[in-house]
């Protein structure tokens, strides 16, 4: 049922609602502008034409970051869910009241320093010179190239996502009723086989929003890919500054950008729609 | 009933840290037996059941199927399934699917755990509702599906806990028959746990009552009502009056009681066997207990009462009464029964009943 608008609700949504059109819609709009803008001596200038969108999707090099980007994203979230749920469910089914708040507490820990520091003191792990390839040096191993490549950005992408999978995860599984794991074992479901059958469909949606936040912010991400990949393989958000330092090209970066908003946007509610079929309420 | 036992425990302990949840449990339950285990919330009762489904293990004693030991065995490998109190049906499976889940688990091929499973929806009278979410069902086909869900495997024995306690009071005495029907139509061994009197008198054979732990009695509803074998079963069933007082004579004469309300008489009882001396409790049923103008001669007891307040609920009623020294007591008598007893408050009346209609119970 629709209510109408009252100045009680409004007094505490306005604020959010001025917020919003402030900082992502009046963006989103001027980047959909600037993306059909055009550059002339390294000055943009307001216009209307669809070069921006030709030139970008005519190129070869956009569609390989685009794949690139999509697959190690979607790998990132696929690996993450895995490695990320043994440790929830251990933490929401074995471990004791107080032990599980503790767990939860150190879940909470790597968000206190910046994700940038963190990819940086991986450097010092994975660096040829660095504490693992001297630990392996010690046994007559190496040096190995761990540095710049896809195996050190998914370690970036799981030092991002990792922790808040965990704490996603986590919140689904201990809301599930237990004794639908009772029932399941009592109907002859053994435990391995419970977990597949009743725990993870019962945490479905939380499993699904958990693995979608993952992706999402391993798509967009920067850091990994420049500092632990080395930039190559590009990605679209290293396409994105390489366009804009190549000749001023901000409206062509303006079509990865909302290329990437829509992708997105697709995932996000194809994913939504994955996770509640055939729920209703 | 003893060749025919399907399950028994004993001396059966379960020890929760400190807390004793059941104490020495030494029972049997006979194949095809409708039994009800009953009491007051925390007296072991639901604690016992999933024991016997394998959902608890026994902390001393033994369990035995078939005369099989089942302690050790995880619940998944024993065929003890169970309904519980929420139904615990899988929200994110449709009905037909909640059904085949224990065929699936045991390898039943696609097609034909569908048939069987449609087979159960179609006895449960619930067919039209198979392809179904959980939550577009009423409490009562829920309740249906649950039912369903345990017997499609046709086990040997069924498990409840409780299971009608969320339903409305109309609906719970349907599901009653529903439930009295189907186990006497498979002749599957059914063990319900409930605090409700009228649900276990009225479907069990044998009932099961349950005090801090222990078994207070065993026995068919009716043995239960007639005859409580403890002051605990008198008061838990409340129907009957109660009075304590010294032994003041035990022979094959009966037994005498030396009560507040004066000397009580009744018949000894091989299996009360009391001293002069010692205090002994009687209990006699309140459809039992007579209410006269004049004090009746006989071999009766009789004592003076005022009465106090009085129930009528369709032909029968219930008057309240207080003896001299404020003990209420209980008659329940049809209206027939009562025609010519003055039934006025404050009203001075003879309760009374016959000799042979009092019991000695035991104390806690």
């Amino acid at each position: 049922m629709r209510r109408p608008l009252t100045l009680y609700g409004l007094t505490f949504s306005l604020p959010l609602l001025i917020w919003q059109l402030l900082f992502f819609v009046f963006p989103l709009v001027f980047l959909v502008a600037l993306s059909f803008w055009t550059v002339k001596n390294f000055r943009m200038q307001p216009d209307f034409d669809t070069v921006n969108w030709v030139t970008i999707y005519g190129r070869s090099v956009f569609w390989q970051a685009y794949g690139t980007t999509l697959a190690m994203a979607a790998f990132a979230a696929a690996l993450v869910s895995v490695l990320a749920f043994p440790c929830a469910y251990a933490i929401a089914f074995k471990l004791s009241e107080t032990a599980r708040r503790w767990a939860v507490f150190l879940m909470v820990i790597p968000f206190f320093t910046s994700y940038l520091v963190r990819v940086y003191s991986w450097q010092i792990f994975l660096s040829d010179a660095g504490i693992i390839n001297v630990m392996l040096g010690w046994i007559g191993l190496g040096p190995y190239g761990l540095l710049n490549t896809v195996g050190a950005t998914m370690i970036g992408y799981l030092t991002l996502t990792f922790p808040l999978v965990v704490l996603l995860q986590l919140f689904s599984l201990v809301f599930i009723d237990r004794t639908l794991v009772e029932a399941a074992h009592n109907l002859r479901c053994g435990r391995l086989r419970t977990v597949f059958e009743v725990i993870i469909p019962s945490a479905r949606v939380g499993l699904v929003i958990a693995a979608l936040f993952a992706f999402i912010l391993c798509f967009g991400d920067f850091v990994s890919p420049i500092y632990l990949g080395g930039g190559d393989p590009t990605t679209l958000s290293i396409l994105i500054t390489d366009t804009t330092k190549s000749g001023q090209q901000w409206p062509r970066a303006a079509v990865i950008a909302l290329t990437m908003i829509g992708t997105l946007l697709v995932v996000a509610f194809a994913a939504v729609r994955f996770a509640y079929k055939g729920r209703t309420k | 009933m003893k060749n025919d036992t399907l399950v028994s425990f004993e001396g059966v302990v379960k020890r929760f840290g400190d807390f004793v949840a059941v104490k020495r449990m030494d029972f049997e339950i006979g194949k095809g037996e409708f039994l009800a285990l009953m009491g007051s919330s925390g007296c072991g009762k639901t604690t016992t059941l999933r024991m016997l489904a394998g959902l608890e293990a026994p902390s001393e004693g033994m369990i035995r199927l078939s005369g099989k030991p089942i302690n050790d065995l995880p619940t998944w490998s024993r065929d003890t399934p169970m309904v519980w109190q929420s139904l615990a049906l899988f929200p994110f499976l449709n009905v037909v699917e909640n059904v085949e889940f224990a065929l699936k688990m045991r390898g039943v091929g696609k097609a034909e755990r569908r048939r069987r499973a449609e087979q159960w929806l179609d006895r449960m009278q619930i067919s039209e509702f198979a392809g179904r979410n959980i939550s577009q069902l009423s409490g009562g086909q829920r309740q249906r599906v649950a039912l369903a869900r345990s017997l499609v495997v046709e086990p040997e024995i069924l498990l409840l806990d409780e299971p009608l306690s969320a339903l409305d009071a109309a609906l719970k005495v349907r599901m009653q028959s529903v439930l009295k029907n189907l186990q006497r139509e498979t002749g599957i061994t059914f063990v319900y746990v409930t605090h409700s009197q009228s649900e276990a008198f009225s479907m069990a054979d044998r009932v099961v009552i349950m005090s801090r732990g222990q078994i207070e009695q065993i026995g068919t509803p009716q043995e239960i009502y007639r005859t409580p074998r403890t002051r605990f079963v008198a008061d838990f069933l409340g129907s009957s009056n109660i009075f304590t007082g010294k032994v003041t004579a035990s022979d094959d004469g009966g037994v005498v009681l030396d009560t507040a309300s004066g000397p009580l008489r009744l018949k000894s009882d091989e299996r009360h066997v009391v001293t002069p001396g010692q205090t002994a409790t009687l209990t006699v049923l309140d459809t039992r207990t007579n209410l006269a103008v004049t004090k009746p001669d006989g071999p009766v007891n009789a004592i003076p009462v005022r009465m106090i307040g009085e129930e009528f609920i369709g032909a029968t009623a219930t008057i309240y009464l207080e003896t001299g020294t404020g003990q209420e007591i209980r008659v329940q008598k049809s209206h027939e029964e009562l025609a010519g007893i003055p039934l006025e408050i404050g009203q001075e009346l003879f309760a009374w009943w016959a000799h042979t209609d009092g019991h000695l119970v035991t104390e806690d």
